[in-house]
């Protein structure tokens, strides 16, 4: 779908060029408070949370599909004797379906005490970022779901989309 | 007497008498020529030569199945049988007696084949052939009442076991499904209840009914934590294999090592202990056989000769904790990181990969050269599969030159259910056996369609057959037709279900739904195959109710 | 992984017993061949060089086990195939004569399921380290 991949693209590309002329302007700033994230890659854009809410990453084996869970669930996994109920957070985040492939994870993490599974494409890394470089999502440049975000992180000509598992995990039940 | 000495063969009680009693009765039978013979003035050398391999196999097999006093007779009749071919002088008429005396005795003993038998007849017989060896020459036999005393044990005499009753195990699990059975039918009168509250308003008949089926829950739920507490055993059952085997391993790998353990008296269900010794012995094994320095090695590392492995067991919020820990090597974890990456793991960063997920890839080992036996081994991947099939959870902490130590979290108790696992649309599903009338291959010609339902003929009646994918919403289109239907009965319903393949039976541990999951109406929890993979447990009832909540 | 064992024994009881042993747990899944004396015993020996372990009973008609053990050793059979000699309350002398002629190990009747699959682990963690 190199079509809708573009569409998608474009606009994105277009709010990186106009924050790196901001970034240029905050690296002469002395570096505050940081926030220390894992990034994952989903749908080429990458998002980041909270090291402190993840637990561990593990490769997708046998996720076990649950007749008529909601949408957004991709199933259960055996972790370790847990049952994790692992989120399709492609789904959650209304970004289009793709398929598992050898460098799908599953971010494992931890919101208020209850554990899930988050299906990733890919696991990029462990980095820190200042807190000040973190703005809020604008909606039109973001083909994710803004709702479930807490902002915008640009950073050494990177751009990290911060989510919020709270919002995007426990709905109000 | 507890109900933990069950013979772990006992189900082959049958077979032994099949093999066993033959054998026996040729044995009895050779006596009594021998006797003929002898008294002829034959030696009967080769018919003598032909006894005591039967009577070792009786004696070996009796043993095997802990049928004691029968193994003894065999035992010493062997040795009877072996000073009679040594020295043809003994072979005298009451030397004839006293074999024919102890062949009955067998020949009685391997056909009632029970352990409850009064040990008392073999033992003094045991005692006679002893003293005849000794050239005591048999004492006066009170042959009849030795064969007479073989019977089942009266419910007279009081002995030490007073109070206590032997029951075999199964009848507790039997109790326990029962029990079950009567938790939904509880489920279902509250229910009907609500149901009946609702439509026609308070009354002080309701009012009584409602607090009558409160008193029945509170019943239910006291049998349910006596039953559980009577199908406990101390975790010592399992501890007290240890020691040998350590000692054993130890001395076959050229290692010292002493064990120490505490909290043997720690309560566990026998269905968690039985499955528990095979894991718990392998981390045993591993610690000796990996982690245990040799001596010379220990000394040199300024640690004592000796190693130590403990064994420590504790109950901890309602769960019970087990730690196998040893102060040896530690595990080589850069060497495990290595290895699990080779085995495709991608491990970026150490932070978010920790060793405990690791450490239980399958397949995954640190030995520097691959063996002869590489690829056959039973992992810790193994160790940790039948860990969490119990429900339980399994973690390591290691430290370099300071030793591992596993810790096993565990359920006292556990849900486990009979059921048939089935394959619908390449899932895998647990369907309770409770609800289950049988299984059918579906026939080509064998389901009809009448008003848009699948129907067929089961034993005189029609009844609905569904599609299996059709009612769990998996159908695959281009699908091939399924070759089985499952019959499925509850609460006067019937109805069939369309399945791929019949897996087996399994009894499984059931676990809960996560809320992440919603309420799904076919579905009433999930549980952990013997592969490791998660398997939903189908709800026959809401199945046959058509799929729909109620209310 | 799949384990492959061998039991050699007279007694059709003894087989129903490894069957047993060799349908729980670990072991389960696991290919056994069986044999009811030493002849057939060591043809199955000769035809499976991925065995396992064998587990071999020393009181047999046809050939008992410490035959098996010496025509294996002449022959060099399979040596690293690990054997099991099983005997019934066997003398001191006994298992030392099964060692020299190249049993790897002995079982003593009356032995438990776990005694079995101790010594199932004990081969193959000799043969494959963990960690
Ligand atoms: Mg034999």
């Amino acid at each position: 779908m190199p079509v809708e991949e573009r569409q998608i693209r474009a606009p994105l590309l277009g709010f990186a060029d106009a924050m790196e002329a901001r970034a240029v302007a905050d690296t002469a700033s002395a570096p505050g408070p940081e926030l220390h994230l894992l990034t994952f890659v989903l749908e080429r854009e990458e998002f980041g949370v909270p090291v402190t809410q993840v637990r561990e990453v593990i490769r997708v084996s046998d996720i076990t599909r649950v007749p008529q869970a909601p949408a957004h669930v991709r199933g259960v996994a055996n972790l370790r004797g847990r049952i994790l109920a692992v989120v399709e957070l492609r789904s959650r985040l209304g970004l289009p379906p793709a398929d598992l492939t050898p460098r799908s994870r599953v971010v494992v993490v931890e919101v208020r005490g209850r554990v899930l599974g988050l299906l990733v494409d890919a696991v990029r890394q462990v980095t820190k970022v200042p807190e000040a470089s973190v703005v809020p999502a604008p909606e039109e440049v973001i083909s994710a779901d803004v709702d479930y975000l807490r902002g915008v992180a640009r950073w050494q000509s990177r751009l990290i989309i911060l989510l919020d598992l709270e919002k995007a995990l426990l709905p109000t039940e | 007497m507890s109900v933990g000495d069950e013979n772990p063969f006992g189900e082959l009680l049958q077979d032994y008498v099949l093999e066993c009693l033959p054998l026996a009765e040729q044995v009895a039978d050779t006596f009594v020529e021998l006797e003929r013979r002898w008294r002829a003035g034959d030696p009967a050398d080769e018919l003598l030569g032909s006894l005591p391999g039967r009577l070792h196999t009786v004696k070996g097999n009796s043993a095997m199945m802990g049928l004691t006093p029968a193994q003894e007779t065999a035992h010493a009749l062997e040795d009877a049988c072996g000073l009679l071919r040594r020295s043809s002088e003994r072979r005298t008429d009451p030397a004839a007696a006293l074999l024919i005396t102890g062949g009955g005795l067998l020949v009685d003993l391997v056909r009632q084949a029970s352990p409850e038998l009064d040990p008392g007849p073999a033992a003094r017989y045991v005692e006679r052939v002893r003293q005849w060896m000794q050239g005591e020459g048999p004492p006066a036999a009170d042959t009849q009442s030795e064969r007479r005393r073989t019977d089942r044990r009266g419910g007279g005499g009081a002995d030490k076991t007073d109070s206590v009753v032997r029951v075999d195990f199964r009848r507790l699990d039997a109790l326990l499904e029962v029990l079950g059975e009567g938790l939904i039918q509880h489920s279902a009168l509250a229910e009907a209840y609500r149901r009946l509250a609702r439509r026609s308003g308070a009354c002080e008949e309701l009012d009584r009914l409602d607090q009558t089926i409160l008193a029945l829950e509170k019943t239910l739920k006291r049998l349910e934590s006596t039953l559980m507490e009577t199908r406990l055993l101390p975790i010592a059952s399992v501890f007290g294999r240890f020691p040998r085997m350590l000692r054993d391993t130890a001395e076959a790998e050229g290692k010292r090592v002493r064990l120490l353990q505490s909290g043997g008296e720690t309560p566990l269900d026998k269905a968690v202990l039985d499955r528990l010794s095979e894991p718990l012995l392998h981390l045993v094994t591993n610690a000796i056989v990996h982690g245990m320095e040799p001596p010379d090695a220990r000394s040199l590392a300024g640690k004592p000769e000796e190693g130590t492995i403990r064994l420590d067991a504790a109950p901890h919020a309602g769960r019970v904790v087990i730690r196998v820990a040893d102060d040896g090597r530690g595990l080589d974890e850069k060497a495990i990181r290595k290895k699990a990456e080779a085995l495709g793991q991608e491990l970026r960063d150490d932070e978010v990969v920790p060793l405990r997920s690791l450490i239980f890839l399958p397949g995954l080992s640190t030995a520097e050269q691959v063996s002869r036996l590489a690829g056959r081994g039973v992992g810790l991947d193994v160790v940790a599969g039948a860990i969490h099939a119990l429900g339980g959870t399994i973690d390591v902490e290691t430290e370099p030159g300071k030793g591992t130590a596993f810790t096993l979290s565990l359920p006292v108790t556990l849900a486990i259910i009979r059921s048939l696992i089935v394959e619908i649309d390449h899932e895998r599903f647990a369907l309770p056996m409770a609800h289950v009338a049988e299984t059918v291959r579906a026939e080509p010609d064998a389901i009809r369609e009448i008003n848009h339902r699948g129907v067929a003929q089961w034993r005189g009646d029609l009844i609905h057959v569904a599609d299996g994918g059709a009612v769990l919403g998996t159908a695959a289109a281009d699908r091939a037709p399924r070759r089985f239907y499952v019959v499925m009965a509850a609460g006067g319903k019937r109805q069939a279900l369309l399945v791929d393949r019949l897996v087996g039976h399994q009894d499984i541990v059931v676990k809960g739904l996560d809320p992440a999951l919603g309420r799904p109406d076919v579905v009433s929890g999930t549980t952990i195959l013997g592969d490791g993979r998660v398997a939903c447990i189908l709800d026959s009832v809401r199945i046959l109710e058509g799929g729909r909540r109620a209310g | 992984m799949p384990h492959s064992f061998l039991v050699i024994d007279d007694s059709k009881l003894h087989h129903q017993m490894y069957r047993l042993i060799f349908s729980r747990g670990a072991l389960a899944g696991s290919t056994v061949h069986y044999a009811t004396n030493g002849r057939e015993g060591y043809g199955l020996l000769a035809a499976h060089p991925e065995l396992t372990l064998v587990l071999l009973d020393l009181n047999m008609p046809e050939m008992n086990g410490l035959e098996v053990l010496e025509r294996r050793r002449a022959e060099g059979l399979h040596p690293h195939i690990p054997i099991v000699l099983v005997t019934t309350e066997g003398s001191a002398e006994d298992e030392a004569r099964g060692r020299s002629a190249g049993a790897w190990e002995y079982l003593r009747k009356p032995f438990q399921p776990a005694d079995v699959e101790h010594l199932v682990m004990r081969a193959l963690a000799k043969a494959e380290p963990i960690a």
